[in-house]
């Protein structure tokens, strides 16, 4: 084909019909462009051919060294974001994105508000994150610690020393951030890593230690830079995404499934039920908030199914499982102290909630697949 | 008995059957178009592990569209899919300049594969909603796709996304078909 983009160049044309280009576009230069061999139509006009133009290097951050520099809340308002070839930088986007792609970066400190479709980095070394994003991709990647809330299974490919732990931050607009980029904070599957290369007998990622602190990785902007006005926390109990034990082993064997139907406190309510529960020793393993039908509330809710047909249909389920000793007994009396006005599901006793749990989460997963 | 015997006759000539193969680099688009071809909700894609397959109602036709993942690891097992493809259809993410010359790279290859001679092939400049992408003029113009000879092509700008662009580019998918199978 001989590709101007392509290196190798071994087309071989085989002259079978002679066909003559029909459409065409013009380039920058105003040359005329085929843009095909087999069409009469001409080139629709689309929304991008008519908004105003923008140049992609106010979008690009490149070779930069020594600083700290980001986005503002309220300056990148779901745009993309590029960053290529910077090293020993303090990067802060602390805005909602549409996608950022990461090139050649070493050694830096860098924190991504939700982002909306993916967080991409290529040929990274020595990367401490905090991100989060709808879709989590690593190639050809060394030594990274990423704090992560992932809405589906984050890749990593040709790349080790690779370290997940759950999203820990606050900033004050980063709840509104994360409906913008429509990511919820209880969709967050860190954990659980598919690696396109693995090596046998080898681990190309692990998880972070349960008590590692964002702060030690990822500090806070210095006070004295473009960042100074905004009020951010690492703080674990601070944290925008509830922290979550993920794939780690669970204490106890005990689980129970807590489930608040659709409603305005929704969100409010579940965490409320997480500092209840972790103040009576409980810890939370996973979240998630899903749609179901009343088909899927029958399996998964079983006897009392029916009572909740009809909560099921006003919007997505939130639900939790908390572990510990005594977890059943424990949120059944959260939920008479706290929730006795609030629909919800809790499991009823302990030999069958860890049945609640997998059905609940099986059935999640499913539906989150494609 | 008169209105049955209409009726059988409607249904007795079965929809043709296209064999669609959709390629690219990861990250590409190529399962958000996929799903937007099927009307599918498209808020929450994970990336491709394996393959995904669709069976979508189109002019006529009954597409039964492909979807390979497509990191560089699992490239060499796209050849598994090249058999009996009626239709290529190629996904670039406009907006990833770093990795242009990649993405020409395997589409080179794949033109020269002799299990997809002659097959038309369309490719959606994807992610025009970004406004780091690049025009698709720009795209085949990189691309040299003004050299391909030996088939049918078109290069077609789209937002799997917003959905912009697509029906343009299955309307050309349908056609290719057409004039193919005469």
């Amino acid at each position: 084909m001989g590709c101007f983009f392509s290196k190798k160049s071994k087309r071989k044309s085989a002259e079978k019909e002679n066909l003559t280009p029909t459409t065409t576009s013009a380039d920058t230069a105003g040359n005329s462009v085929p843009l095909g061999n087999n069409t009469d139509e001409a080139p629709k006009q689309y929304s991008w051919d008519k908004r105003e133009k923008a140049d992609p290097k106010d979008y690009t951050l490149t070779g930069l060294k020594d600083i700290t520099v980001g986005r503002l809340p309220g300056t990148l308002n779901g745009k993309p974001f590029v960053i290529q070839d910077c090293v020993n930088c303090n990067i802060f986007v602390l805005d909602h994105s549409a996608t950022i792609s990461i090139d050649d970066c070493v050694n830096c400190r860098i924190v991504f508000g939700p982002v909306k479709g993916s967080v991409f980095f290529r040929d990274c070394k020595d990367i401490k994150c905090v991100v989060a994003c709808q879709q989590f991709r690593a190639r050809d990647c060394k030594k990274m610690d990423v704090f992560l809330c992932c809405a589906t299974q984050p890749i990593i490919e040709s790349s080790t020393g690779m370290k997940f732990g759950c999203f820990q931050y606050y900033y004050p607009e980063l709840a509104f951030h994360f409906k913008d980029a429509g990511l919820s904070i209880f969709n967050n599957n860190w954990s659980n890593i598919h690696d396109f290369t693995p090596v046998s007998g080898e681990n190309n990622w692990s998880l972070l230690p349960e008590d590692a602190k964002v702060a030690d990785f990822v500090p806070a902007p210095d006070p004295e830079s473009d960042f100074k006005s905004v009020r951010i926390s690492t703080e674990a109990d601070r944290s925008i995404v509830p922290l979550t034990k993920g794939g780690r082993r669970k204490d106890s064997e005990e689980s129970c499934l807590f489930v608040f139907f659709a409603g305005d406190y929704t969100t409010a309510n579940a965490r409320k039920l997480i500092d209840e529960a972790t103040s009576k020793g409980f810890v939370l393993v996973q979240t998630k908030e899903v749609s179901m039908k009343p088909e899927d509330a029958r399996r998964v809710f079983q006897n009392s199914a029916d009572d909740l047909v009809e909560w099921i249909n006003k919007g997505p389920v939130t639900a939790l499982e908390l572990n510990g000793d005594g977890a059943v007994e424990g949120c059944k009396t959260i939920a008479s102290e706290v929730f006795s006005g609030t629909k919800i599901f809790v499991s009823d006793n302990k030999n069958t909630s860890t049945r609640d749990v997998d059905s609940f989460f099986n059935f999640a997963d499913m539906q989150m697949g494609l | 008995q008169g209105l049955l015997s209409i009726l059988r006759k409607l249904k007795s000539t079965p929809d043709q059957e296209v064999r669609i193969l959709l390629l690219g680099l990861d990250n590409g688009g190529k399962t958000t178009l996929l799903k937007q071809l099927a009307s599918e909700d498209i808020s929450h894609i994970t990336p491709t592990q394996g393959f995904n397959i669709k069976s979508v109602q189109s002019q006529g036709f009954k597409l039964n569209v492909w979807d390979i993942g497509g990191q560089r690891k699992i490239r060499p097992y796209w050849r598994n899919y090249f058999e009996n493809t009626d239709v290529l259809i190629y996904v670039i993410d406009s907006a990833d300049r770093k990795r242009f010359e990649e993405t020409g790279q395997e589409l080179a290859e794949l033109l020269d594969e002799e299990k997809l001679s002659g097959v038309p092939v369309l490719i959606f400049a994807n992610k025009q909603d970004l406004l780091t992408a690049a025009p698709a003029s720009e795209i085949a113009e990189g691309l040299n796709l003004h050299t391909i000879r030996d088939r049918m092509w078109q290069i077609q700008s789209c937002s799997a996304l917003t959905g912009e662009g697509i029906q343009e580019g299955m309307n050309w998918v349908c056609k290719s078909v057409n004039s193919k199978k005469k």
